[in-house]
């Protein structure tokens, strides 16, 4: 089948760069960028430019250009982009021509207010690639958020298909994919561990960041590494005209961003801080009790993000584009009795690219990115102390070639490679008197590389078809693997607002994620394909129709979806993850697979917009008895603890007048599948130890949770401007409105005789983590 | 060497189930669970779980063989012990000669420990020696295990220091030093108790030497023994069976009421059952802390 594939997309590949056969008119080429008005050099990608008269569209790509293949003449040029006023531009085309937009943001304009572009449902329907959700930090600052954190990937879990990982975590865990199988990037550049505080709240600071896109299914070729999701986030750049300050200061945490030019018309900065304050209050609680002999000290704990991002044209051709951002979680304890614990985790990205237009038609992006994460354990009691820690580091460099031949294809190729460091465990522990010593180190390195090239053709009007291969490889000492996916996707029109699309996508992955919490935490370790370490495997077919209801105000898609997926990995009941050398022999290879049905209807036009979602999905996954075990769930399927069967979400943005915006969203959940111990037994143990009932847990995960069910709701009252060209508002949140006690987890406990510490029986007990937690956020800009 | 060992090299004071996965998932658990607003009770249906014979079975060179048979339970069931009565209990002797344990439940006096099946004549169990154990009941239930005598690893010191402060705050540590042999995987246990045995140990954690095979090993309190002291220090050599079980019945315990665990099955070193069946290899110090 691969090999079939991969002669078909060869043919499709040489058809592309072959004239067009159909090409009877002639036709002349408008091309230009869309940017916004408020920050001249901030491109807007995904935008939509279309001529309605001739039903002729496009998107704009990430750098916000477009261009469109029109006959000569008069026409009405329609450019619209979420978030941002419509704007419309006559052009009389006599030759090539060059036509930018800026588009002004919708809620600056005093006359009728457009929360959604126009154009873009008519964009989704007419677009090849599916199972794509695109979320802009606009969107997303205006839905309530918990501890009025606004959070882009939160925003994402509202979107069908896509699951959280627990109550309040932006983990994403997609089409019954775990979350390391997610591809994270900013900005092209890799992020690992995209949390802080046990994934309560993601590494991307609204300020600094412009859209996010997640790709579920469908995969574009250029785009490999992991299993299950891209998510592509864009950090927005400077202002190119003048210098503005903006921040917000909230209930966790205070913002601050500032950009401006670098150079007039050369250009801009932007630079992004983040930091919460729990620890401030901490600190002086703690000083208030330091002459309590009684009193426990709460630990420090914060965490702050940096983000930088610069752009400079170097001439009409070239533009360089530097990204940064550095991020940490700091967790500190010092006991008056002299123990010290330190637990810092965090990433470090740089992305260097540059762009190079060749022509309107052929441009060139060029990459280069570090990127890295690391934590490390500090403790320290008396004499004694012990330094734990783990980190990983990529190198990467890669190229993309983006090249349009003609109106009816669209080429793209590339090549990326991936130097990998994996410290998957540096111990040191000893005594100051060196009479306790020892430690250890274990490094692995790994070279990942891949060479993609793909098409979008569109042969009639009706069909269009976007097909690419991937060829990827890793090697890691002695071990090599690697191996071919093809990716292809086909939109067909059966009307003028009824497209149908299918899509299929295999995906490798080298790296692998050592954990076995089930939950993304600071202590996750990377580790190669190696030894017996295989690389893990999945494909996807997803098919799907869309239609444009209420004359385009409503695009209803829905989607079908069946991934299957090959050495997929678990772990040992009790392995040893940490400072292990011989991890490989720890971990357990099964197979998983996922399917089900994604409902979505959206509306973006006028004051009230929103989606409904529902998804009805399936996850397993199954790990037949090896390497001495019995497998897991004694070799079983079972499914993972993300399953859930029902999924409803609702999402209502409204203005209600210039100043005041309303949101609401609610969410329904079918209840986590989990493990109980089903038994337990009395465990007296030797002399000197104390006897308990140790729990007994036959079966992995099934019990399930009580259904989750959540209102949030939320208020952006614009104030009056501070000054001329200064804008701020106030954003209320009220998560879990109906303070709804949700499952977090399910332990079991003994219920004692409190006279004579007898127990008397034992009980179950629910755990919810959120109560209703109203917010406030002050947000300043000028 | 996990990182909970680790820490319990350090003493680290984690909420006591609560401290499998790391230290902060353990301390958001923790306070999760003191937060009793967020709780509550709830009806769980549990699938139906057949009982299973349970056996606690610790032989030590000459000392009468001492068994303990008891039954898995449903986890929600009444409290009540559950020992069945029914169960004959054999063990087989290095020299092949097959003992019958007699059915007498009781309590020893000077452990406090439970148990229903015990032998008449003192054993000899010396390194490399193979024991078998078969416990079987009316019900066609069958538990079998082998175990192999450990050779004994001796403490080669007992060392203490007390700290510079003032005669009130004046506390020691204690180092235990034993060598490691070099050709083997090794496993240990080392519990120092104050004063009896009988009450919990002030420090207990489990090693292996897989970070210092064939080493000189040190293995330090924190500063928390006072002048004059009795400090019982008791370092058990185990094999590879009866440390993966305890590693399973921490990781099961630990996984109960912590979200970031993942349950763990009991490695038991019987089969057709639940349990231990091993013999004993320690050695065990007495000192005064002056």
């Amino acid at each position: 089948m691969t090999l079939r594939l991969t002669l078909l997309s060869i043919v499709f590949l040489l058809s592309a760069v072959l004239p067009p056969r159909l090409q009877a008119q002639v036709r002349h080429l408008l091309s230009g960028v869309v940017r916004a008005a408020a920050s001249p050099n901030e491109p807007l990608p995904g935008a939509t430019v279309a001529v309605p008269a001739l039903g002729i569209g496009t998107t704009t790509a990430d750098d916000g250009s477009y261009s469109l293949r029109l006959p000569p003449g008069r026409h009405q040029v329609v450019a619209s982009f979420i978030g941002y006023a419509t704007q419309t531009r006559d052009v009389n085309l006599t030759r090539d021509q060059r036509l930018a937009f800026q588009l002004a943001e919708a809620g600056n304009e005093l006359g009728e207010v457009v929360i959604e572009g126009s154009g873009s449902l008519e964009q989704k329907l007419q677009t090849t690639q599916m199972s794509v959700e695109r979320l802009t930090a606009r969107e997303a600052r205006l839905l309530p958020a918990l501890f009025g954190e606004v959070d882009i990937l939160k925003t994402l879990q509202l979107k069908p298909g896509v699951q959280n990982g627990g109550e309040g975590t932006s983990g994403l865990f997609v089409r019954g994919g775990s979350a390391d199988q997610n591809l994270v990037l900013l900005d092209d550049a890799l992020v690992y561990n995209p949390s802080h505080l046990f994934g309560l709240f993601s590494v991307f600071n609204s300020d600094a960041v412009q859209s996010v896109d997640l790709y579920k299914g469908g995969f574009p070729a250029q785009y490999g590494g992991r299993l299950s999701s891209v998510v592509d986030v864009k950090m927005r750049p400077g202002n190119p005209e003048k210098f503005t300050t903006s921040g917000g200061l909230g209930l966790i945490s205070s913002r601050l961003t500032l950009e401006g030019p670098i150079r007039k018309g050369k250009g801009a900065f932007l630079v992004s801080g983040r930091r919460t304050y729990f620890d401030i209050f901490t600190r002086q609680i703690n000083r208030l009790n330091q002459d309590d002999p009684d009193y426990n000290p709460i630990p420090d704990y914060y965490f702050y993000d940096f983000n930088a991002k610069a752009n400079y044209k170097l001439g009409s051709k070239d533009e360089l584009f530097l990204t940064g951002y550095l991020g940490n979680d700091v967790f500190g304890f010092n006991s008056q009795g002299g123990f010290n614990f330190d637990f810092n985790w965090g990433n470090t990205v740089a992305a260097l690219r540059w762009n190079h237009v060749f022509t309107p038609r052929l441009f060139l992006n060029t990459t280069a990115s570090l990127t890295k994460y690391k934590y490390q354990i500090g403790n320290k009691l008396d004499q004694f102390g012990f330094n734990l820690s783990s980190d990983i580091r990529d190198l990467t460099l890669r190229s993309d070639l983006d090249y349009t031949p003609n109106e009816r294809h669209a080429l793209r190729f590339g090549v990326t490679a991936t130097h990998h460091r994996f410290g998957t465990g540096r111990l040191q522990a000893g005594s100051q008197d060196g009479s306790v010593n020892f430690g250890s180190n274990i490094t692995y390195y790994g070279t990942e590389a891949a060479l993609y090239a793909s098409d979008t053709y569109k042969p009639t009007e009706k069909l269009q078809l976007e097909y690419g291969l991937r060829l990827s490889g890793f090697q890691s000492g002695p071990d090599a693997y690697g191996g071919l996916e093809p990716r292809a996707a086909a939109r067909y029109s059966l009307t003028p607002n009824v497209s149908l699309k299918g899509s299929y996508a295999l995906m490798y992955q080298y790296v692998h994620l050592v954990t076995n919490t089930g939950a993304s935490l600071p202590t996750d370790i990377w580790y190669p394909s190696r030894q017996s370490v295989r690389p893990q495997r999945s494909q996807q077919v997803a098919g799907g129709v869309s239609w444009l209801l209420g004359d385009g105000r409503y695009l209803l898609t829905n989607e079908v979806y069946y991934k299957w997926a090959q050495r997929q990995i678990d772990f040992k009941d009790g392995a040893q993850l940490f400072v292990n050398p011989e991890l490989d022999s720890e971990f357990l290879f099964g197979k998983g697979w996922a399917y089900g049905n994604e409902l979505y209807l959206e509306k973006k036009q006028g004051r009230t917009t929103g989606w409904v979602g529902y998804t009805l999905s399936w996850t397993k996954r199954q790990f037949p008895a090896q390497r001495g075990t019995n497998g897991i769930n004694n070799g079983r399927p079972f499914y993972p603890t993300y399953d859930r069967r029902h999924n409803l979400t609702v999402v209502v943005l409204h203005q209600l007048n210039q100043r005041i915006n309303l949101t609401g969203s609610f969410v329904f959940t079918s209840g986590a599948a989990t493990t109980l111990p089903l038994g337990r037994f009395a465990f007296q143990d030797v002399v000197g130890a104390e006897p308990s009932a140790v729990p007994i847990y036959p079966e992995r995960n099934t019990y399930r949770l009580a259904p989750y069910n959540r209102l949030d709701l939320g208020l952006v009252y614009k104030l009056k401007p501070i000054r001329t060209g200064g804008e701020s508002d106030l954003t209320f949140s009220v998560y879990n409105a109906y303070n709804r006690r949700n499952p977090y987890f399910v332990y079991f406990d003994q219920v004692k005789d409190e006279a004579t510490d007898q127990v008397l029986n034992y009980r179950a007990r629910q755990v919810s983590l959120f109560p209703v937690i109203p917010s406030v956020t002050y947000n300043f800009k000028f | 060497m996990r990182i909970t060992q680790i820490s319990r090299i350090l003493r680290m004071k984690l909420a006591a189930p609560l401290h499998r996965a790391m230290p902060m998932g353990s301390l958001v658990a923790g306070l999760l669970l003191s937060n009793c607003d967020l709780q509550k009770d709830i009806d769980v249906e549990l699938p139906a779980y057949p009982p299973q014979l349970v056996v606690e079975a610790y032989l030590e060179n000459g000392r009468v063989p001492r068994v303990t048979i008891s039954e898995s339970v449903p986890y929600l069931a009444a409290p009540t012990p559950q020992v069945p009565t029914d169960v004959k209990v054999v063990l087989t002797l290095p020299n092949g000669r097959r003992d019958t344990l007699r059915y007498a439940p009781n309590i020893n006096q000077s452990s406090g420990k439970a148990y229903t099946h015990s032998g008449t004549t003192r054993l000899t169990a010396r390194p490399g020696d193979v024991f078998r154990l078969e416990a079987y009941d009316t019900r066609g239930r069958r538990l079998t295990g082998t175990a192999t005598v450990p050779a004994t690893v001796p403490i080669d010191a007992v060392e203490w220091k007390f700290n510079d402060k003032p005669a009130e705050q004046r506390q020691a540590y204690v180092l235990t030093k034993f060598q490691d042999p070099a050709a083997t995987l090794d496993y240990y246990r080392l519990q120092v108790h104050k004063s009896r045995l009988n009450d919990d140990p002030e420090v207990e954690y489990t090693i292996e030497d897989r970070l210092n095979n064939g080493q000189a090993i040190t293995l330090g309190t924190s500063y928390e023994f006072n002048p004059q002291d009795t400090v019982i220090v008791t370092l058990y050599h185990l094999d590879r069976p009866y440390f993966q079980f305890l590693q399973s019945v921490e990781d099961a315990r630990g996984a109960n009421g912590n979200p970031f665990a993942q349950p763990s099955a009991i490695k038991s070193t019987v089969e057709g059952g639940i349990g231990i069946f091993t013999v004993l290899s320690y050695q065990r110090r007495q000192v005064i802390l002056k």
